[in-house]
């Protein structure tokens, strides 16, 4: 019996090493990526700033790289039938930080954004700016063919479209209209993608019509209403573009450039709408407490923050509340002043703060009310196109009041420490760009019934801490 | 032998076992011939062990001995994140939880007594660098070595009863994770991690025995819950960048974690001298671990609020109850919500010869973790057991026990709504699937 024993021992160390060396495999129980009836093979994104990956104040190499259209077209292409290449207009490597962007510092011992500028030499930033006294913005042109991420930083409907004004007033129509055609010498970003030979003639809506898109997503409109807020709404006499577009031109404006791109709905796609922009942290950062709070620390007897509301032929100075939202520039402009010996903007109904710092209760009510209104068109011409449409404006309303959790990684819209919201409190981080590309996957998939991959937000990055 | 040469002797050792290998974080690995049994023992008198799974059973234990058990446990664990990404697995680590008893009485007398040593909870887990749930956790490693000491007396030559003072004799805790800040020129990402000691404290356990014949033998014992106090922890940060420094002042914390109590019942029949068949029942008291609260000495995370484009920081410092003022947390809560653990066990031994004795049994253990609560420190889940076993006996006084426990963890899930439905979003969502096999070896002397 001691053979049994001397048996089985070496038979249980055996077994022990065939099952200890047992790693488990789990399947993937994902749907496996599947692009349904779609065919991604020529993916062409049409939109403004949010489109071509602007983030921090600037467009630069590394964040157009995690553009929501390059996000997109990465995962459609694990469909198999995807964008064999999905062409970026990028800056060359010698200027890859493009028109410079937003970095935090440590200033005095406090971390905060600095804006990059000739003064500062850029921040150390590789800026693409050709130093064109007739131009001052203009940045290095791209040369390459034309390219499928056609987002132009700064683009409204109005401004895309050539034929779109239609205030009612024919000599602004005219205006709007000459500006719109020719705004490929006006827009420095719109400038750097267009041949020579088309700058100044050929408006956004002909541009894109020279693409022959098999799948394409519209997200457009943003402008038509942002300009306006981030200005404290205030219109520049000088811009046509600085205005809330009405309905009537915006209607004029987007019909004609979903249709171009989905070739009279013939082509699938997704439109998406414009999101809330009062919620955004641009908005919602330096608050009136926290202005008034300041005030209050060096005289005690502050009643609040004064601010200029009304128009400027009857502007009406009063103390603001809260529903008066205050920009993200306010606390930055208000210390230059005082730096160069000026009393606090705000702190005296003599000094108020002036109109393009805030945007006021009555203001933001009529962005808000002009969004729903230039939403309902979205929507309304997303479907006579038959594409799906992405609804950003839910969307972001959620995010702003829950923020988003990946993988144990508590996102917000907080200012920089939420990471989903780039130094200029507007547009979107990597991972922002990240999250959103999944909203745009979600709404393709259900739509379509396809079964596009999300990706991963955390292999994104957030705002990056010095 | 006193508990203090008990714990020199285990202190060499620090043992642990991986990925516990009982529910929760609990590692029932109490005596060696037991383990080959799929872990009955509440209503046998195989050995010193007795001490472990019912003290009330150590006085019926014919023999007095000296005894020592080691065990290699190699859990393999995969996780798959729901957000997509390949498979993750665990960095392969051996750990050997152990178990030493000794137990005296005279000859044919009514009473006993010994001591013993071993690790009733533990956790060890290395998860691959990089792996989707590092904000969460990348490493864990849970140590205890119990102590205790035990009396038995037969009451009649049928009951016996017996109770041991349990001490948590050395605790260790280390927990470490990634921070989700970024810093600027690809600085690696920050890393904390929290390392503490568990201050001594006591519990009991105690039993009863009762064998109205040869054939037939039941028991029930309970072993109290022992707190697993930490304080004066330490925090130690690694690449903390630059700008946050602020918000990462903590250097200690406490924090307690309860090691639950259990309630056994178990019942063997022995139709021949030669065979053994045993069942038993435990109730592990999970749901006395609701949540883990950590408190620190300082700051333990980056500010909710950042200076804004241009700011006077001057004014900023000067008013510090303001609206706009940076805010850290000091401390932090996460949710378990453990329940109560049910375990099934079947057992059986047979005397081969007067030497050999073969031995097999299995068990079923539910899951301690809720659904949707299953956090990467104890990715725990239903199970399944299975071991087998052998003694060899050398002139009826040395012997070689040598075991072999197998657990199959059920492949478990749970998605993002899940975690946000339950508020515990502070873990990953996605699928975990683990097995250990622990082979174990025992040497005992009887006199």
């Amino acid at each position: 019996m001691k053979r049994t024993f001397n048996y089985s021992l070496p038979a249980l160390a055996l077994l022990g090493l065939t099952l200890g060396s047992c790693q488990p495999t789990l399947e993937d129980t994902r749907p496996a990526a599947d692009a349904g009836s779609l065919n991604f093979s020529s993916y062409v994104a049409v939109g403004n700033s949010l489109t071509s990956g602007y983030s921090d104040g600037g467009l630069y190499n590394e964040a157009q790289a995690a553009s929501y259209p390059a996000i997109l077209a990465q995962q459609f292409a694990k469909t198999a039938k995807g964008p064999a290449a999905f062409v970026q207009p990028s800056f060359s490597a010698a200027k890859k930080d493009g028109s410079g962007y937003v970095q935090l510092r440590v200033v005095n011992g406090t971390t905060t954004p600095v804006q990059p500028s000739a003064a500062n030499s850029f921040l150390g930033e590789q800026v693409a700016y050709t130093n064109n006294p007739a131009f001052p913005s203009e940045l290095e042109a791209y040369t390459g063919s034309q390219p499928d991420n056609l987002g132009v930083p700064g683009i409204s409907v109005l401004s895309a479209d050539k034929t779109a004004s239609a205030s009612g007033n024919a000599t602004v129509d005219a205006q709007t209209r000459g500006a719109a055609a020719a705004y490929g010498v006006l827009n420095n970003f719109y400038q750097r993608i267009l041949p020579a030979a088309d700058r100044g003639t050929k408006d956004y809506v002909t541009y894109i019509g020279q693409k022959t898109p098999t799948f394409f997503t519209c997200w457009m409109g943003n402008n038509d209403v942002l300009t306006f807020a981030t200005n404290g709404g205030v219109a520049s006499a000088t811009n046509p573009f600085s205005g809330m577009t009405d309905t009537t031109s915006f209607g004029r404006g987007y019909r004609n450039i979903l249709s171009t791109i989905s070739k009279n709905g013939t082509v699938a796609g997704v439109a998406a709408n414009i999101p809330n922009v009062t919620t955004i942290p641009y908005f919602n950062t330096v608050t009136v407490a926290a202005v008034a709070a300041s005030f209050k620390a060096a005289n005690p007897a502050s009643p609040g923050v004064f601010i200029t509301t009304g128009t400027a032929a009857a502007p009406v100075v009063r103390l603001a509340t809260s529903a008066d939202l205050l920009t993200l520039t306010t606390q930055g402009y208000i210390a230059a002043v005082v730096a160069a010996g000026g009393t606090a903007p705000g702190s005296l109904p003599t000094s108020p703060l002036p109109n393009n710092y805030v945007l006021d209760a009555t203001e933001a009510a009529a962005v808000v009310a002009r969004t729903t209104q230039l939403n309902a068109i979205i929507a309304k011409t997303a479907r006579q196109n038959k594409v799906a449409l992405a609804d950003m404006n839910t969307f972001f309303t959620t995010i702003a009041q829950q923020g988003i959790v990946t993988n144990a990684v508590n996102n917000t819209a907080t200012f920089a420490s939420g990471n989903l919201f780039s130094l200029d409190g507007v547009h979107p981080t990597p991972r922002g760009y990240a999250v959103v590309a999944n909203e745009f996957i979600r709404v393709i998939n259900s739509y379509y019934g396809s079964a596009v991959p999300t990706v991963a937000p955390n292999d994104y990055r957030g705002v990056l801490f010095p | 032998m006193t508990v203090k040469t008990l714990l020199l002797a285990g202190g060499t050792l620090l043992v642990s076992a991986s990925a516990a290998s009982a529910s929760g974080f609990q590692v029932n690995l109490g005596g060696q011939k037991n383990i080959g049994m799929g872990g009955v023992g509440v209503a046998l008198t195989l050995d010193q062990a007795a001490m472990f799974y019912n003290p009330g059973a150590l006085a019926m234990v014919r023999e007095n001995g000296v005894q020592v058990g080691f065990n290699a446990a190699m859990a393999r664990s995969a996780y798959r994140p729901e957000s997509g990404g390949g498979q993750s697995n665990l960095n392969n680590k051996l750990v050997t939880p152990f178990n030493f008893y000794a137990g005296f009485g005279p000859k044919e007398g009514k009473w006993k007594i010994g001591i013993g040593a071993y690790t009733p909870f533990g956790s060890e887990l290395h998860y691959a660098s990089n792996w989707e749930g590092r904000y969460s956790l990348t490493d864990i490693n849970l140590r205890s070595i119990f102590a205790q000491v035990t009396g038995s007396y037969a009451i009649t030559p049928q009951l016996s009863v017996g109770a041991g003072l349990v001490m948590l004799a050395y605790g260790d805790v280390d927990l470490q994770k990634d921070v989700p800040l970024t810093a600027q020129n690809g600085a690696p990402t920050p890393h904390v991690t929290l390392n503490g000691k568990a201050k001594q404290s006591f519990g009991y356990n105690v039993g009863v025995l009762f064998k109205p014949s040869d054939k037939l033998s039941v028991g029930a014992s309970y072993r109290s819950q022992v707190d697993a106090k930490i304080e004066n922890g330490d925090v130690r940060l690694r690449d903390v960048i630059y700008s946050t420094g602020a918000a990462f002042t903590a250097t200690n914390f406490s924090a307690t974690l309860p090691l639950p109590g259990t309630a056994s019942v178990g019942m063997a029949v022995m139709p021949t001298e030669k065979l053994t068949v045993s069942l038993d029942a435990n109730l592990v008291f999970w749901s006395a671990y609701r949540t883990l609260d950590f408190t620190f000495s300082g700051n333990n995370g980056y500010a909710k609020d950042f200076a804004k484009p241009g700011e006077n920081t001057d004014s900023r410092l000067g008013s510090t109850t303001t609206n706009g003022v940076t805010t850290y947390n000091t401390s932090s809560s996460a949710k378990r919500y453990y329940q109560d653990a049910l375990c099934f066990r079947l057992g059986a031994q047979y005397k081969a010869t007067d030497a050999l004795t073969v031995r097999a049994g299995g068990f079923f253990d539910q899951a301690a973790v809720k659904d949707g609560y299953v956090s990467p420190e104890t990715p725990d889940a239903d199970r399944i057991g299975l071991s087998a076993g052998v003694s060899y006996e050398f002139a009826k006084r040395f012997g070689v026990d040598a075991s072999f426990l197998f657990e199959d963890f059920l492949k478990r899930s749970q998605s993002q709504s899940d975690l946000l439905n339950n508020g515990t979003t502070d873990r990953v969502a996605g699928t975990y699937k683990t097995t250990i096999a622990i082979p174990g070896v025992g040497l005992y002397v009887k006199f």
